[in-house]
């Protein structure tokens, strides 16, 4: 499989008046052609700005300051902003949060599929209205014709990130990121949405990459996970390998931290104690370093690097001293 | 799977006229409004009397049944003088205020959407403009720049002898909107600009951008009609503030000359002989104080309106 998205050592950086604080510290991500890649951290770990600096849309005073990006070919970190606008919903389509504001409250569903037509594959109107409903039908939306001519609060949380989902699609891109798309929504609605991504990527045949800190609900999309923390890629494997031999402390945390139908219910879930380190404050080792409870003294004195885990699955890398040492000794 | 979808498609505007309907006071506000304009539009035809004609021997006559709101000094029907005032108020109105607005909404989505030196330079303008006392600027303009275009406008007849180069109506007319809307657009670009701000950071601006449209696009398909709401409220705000300052540049006998009747001009005769005929002074300014009030209530009420989220 060739790489269709290509991150390496990837950096961004916040302006602030003290100086800029780095948020995103040397991210590497590979996405193939037709893989569908999960982005797992929690907040503030640089998963969002990280997909948001690929399409140019970060917001002011917040830049890519290093790395490459490369997309088909073109790093999109080097693009004007008129090839990156052109590489934008035709080539990378985005899914956002939230799908109660991310719709223009005051455009019929059908005029907002259109403008993306009518821009991006220069579609006359009447044959971009026809497409757009096929998309509303594609994505799964009942009676679609008649829901062109709707505008976006009247349609409930789901039918309007299925809206999402078909503007999204509508310029037939080869990569599509999701932001946390399921956030915002009840948890069978959530399933749904996954459910209808996975079968829209085999079916168009696109690359995905779906951005959640919801583990559980990625393991039935992802090929493969990227775990980021505090700014960087601490593990990064095929998804069944992540679930069966996960090796960075921060990915167990993070799994051991998943309810579990055998658990018993009044027990509590163990969590991660501390919290993660602020951007700009970061310590010279590993991140997670401080609240790791298998820290070695050699973790605070130099960052590791994404290694492969000895023993363990050819594609599967993590960062972190203790589990590569250890299995090399 | 269920979609809350109400019977027939709903747009926000007609959600927004429901929501007015129900207003008392603006629907009262609407409806003097709309009485408003419709003497303004056939004013003519509805005067009983021609507003000019003069009946020296009937002045200061007290309201009657031929005068349902007496006569002035010069034997002059107020009703009818109160109706063509209602064409120079309402012209006023919408003119300073297209021109204020026009202005306003340009240069202030610009300066919003791209920011930068624009956005700081207008700034600039709008605060020393607002900076300055209105009615002075306003005097100023007309005390200075009146009797030059004037006498230009004189001399241009005698070149070419066509005939409007002699309608001094004219320059009033200018002169009184011009400086009217110059004094009055920098809260439009404010309002526009601050809305602007706010919006172009929404997720569903993001998300236009993420669909590659360009920033003309989103500017004018996403940014400004999510603006509208505030700024319709603001206009009918600013038609009401329109009229009360034409009443007082006439006052102040630099708004609209006479004969052409103005509310402004007729309050200021009547504040002369208010103790011997006040009908003169109490017929215009209740006149102005109505149609003033009634854009208020108009204006909460859209604000009402069009902000659904300040309610339950």
């Amino acid at each position: 499989m060739t790489a269709l998205l290509d991150i390496k050592s990837l950096t961004i950086d916040i302006a602030r008046d003290n100086g800029p604080a780095r948020v995103v510290d040397g991210i590497d991500l590979t996405v193939a052609e037709g893989e569908s890649l999960g982005v797992v951290g929690e907040s503030g770990c640089g998963k969002s700005l990280t997909m948001l600096s690929l399409m140019g849309l970060l917001p002011n005073k917040i830049k890519a300051t290093g790395g490459s990006a490369h997309f088909a070919g073109r790093d999109l970190l080097r693009l004007s902003p008129k090839e990156l606008r052109k590489v934008r919903g035709a080539e990378i389509g985005f899914i956002f949060q939230d799908p109660m504001t991310s719709l223009n409250p005051v455009m019929r569903i059908g005029d907002q599929i259109v403008e993306a037509l009518v821009y991006q594959k220069a579609m006359a109107k009447p044959a971009a209205m026809q497409r757009a409903g096929e998309l509303l039908e594609l994505v799964g939306i009942p009676s679609p014709r008649d829901r062109l001519m709707a505008y976006p609060h009247e349609l409930s949380g789901g039918m309007r990130q299925r809206v999402m989902i078909a503007i999204g699609l509508a310029g037939n891109p080869r990569l599509l990121i999701a932001d946390e798309p399921t956030t915002a929504l009840d948890v069978t609605i959530q399933a749904q949405i996954v459910d209808l991504v996975r079968e829209l990527k085999d079916r168009l045949k696109m690359s995905v990459v779906w951005i959640t800190h919801d583990l559980a609900l990625i393991a039935g999309l992802a090929d493969r996970i990227a775990v980021l923390y505090a700014g960087t890629v601490v593990e990064d494997a095929p998804v069944d390998v992540i679930f069966d031999r996960p090796s960075h402390p921060y990915t167990r945390g993070l799994l051991a931290s998943l309810p579990t139908l055998a658990g018993k219910a009044m027990d509590r879930l163990p969590s991660i104690g501390g919290t993660p380190p602020e951007p700009g404050r970061r310590p010279p080792g590993c991140p997670f370093a401080p609240r790791c409870s298998l820290a070695m003294p050699a973790c605070n004195d130099a960052l590791p690097k994404l290694a492969p885990v000895p023993g363990s699955d050819p594609r599967h890398r993590v960062a972190c001293f203790v589990t590569t040492e250890k299995g090399a000794a | 799977m269920s979609a809350v979808v109400e019977d027939k498609p709903n747009s926000l505007w007609r959600d927004a006229w429901r929501r007015l309907r129900r207003n008392k006071l603006a629907v009262a506000g609407l409806i003097i409004i709309a009485a408003l304009v419709f003497v303004a539009a056939f004013g003519p035809w509805l005067t009983p009397y021609d507003f000019l004609s003069q009946d020296l021997d009937a002045r200061n006559l007290a309201p009657s049944l031929a005068h349902p709101f007496g006569t002035d000094d010069l034997g002059r029907d107020v009703l009818s003088r109160l109706i063509y005032g209602a064409r120079t108020a309402f012209l006023v109105a919408v003119i300073v205020t297209l021109v204020a607005l026009l202005i306003g909404v340009v240069l202030g989505a610009i300066a919003g959407f791209y920011g930068g030196f624009f956005d700081k330079a207008l700034m600039w303008v709008t605060d020393m403009t607002m900076s300055v006392p209105q009615l002075l600027l306003v005097v100023v303009i007309n005390a200075s720049l009146k009797q030059p275009i004037t006498l230009w406008m004189e001399a241009r007849y005698m070149e070419t002898m066509n005939p409007i180069y002699r309608n001094s109506a004219l320059i009033d007319f200018v002169l009184v909107f011009g400086s009217m809307a110059l004094i009055s657009w920098p809260p439009y670009a404010r309002l526009v600009r601050a809305q602007v701000l706010s919006i172009r950071n929404r997720p569903y601006v993001t998300a236009a951008r993420a669909l590659g449209l360009t920033n003309r696009i989103i500017l004018m398909r996403y940014v400004m009609p999510n603006a509208m709401g505030s700024l319709i409220v603001a206009v009918s705000a600013g038609l009401g503030t329109a009229m009360v300052l034409e009443s007082a540049f006439s006052f102040l006998g630099i708004g609209v000359n006479p004969p052409t009747p103005s509310w402004g001009n007729m309050i200021s005769d009547g504040l002369r002989v208010w103790t011997n005929y006040p009908h003169l002074l109490l017929a215009p300014a209740a006149v102005l104080a109505v149609v003033t009030v009634a854009f208020n209530f108009l204006g909460d009420g859209l604000n009402d309106a069009l902000n659904p989220k300040g309610q339950k």
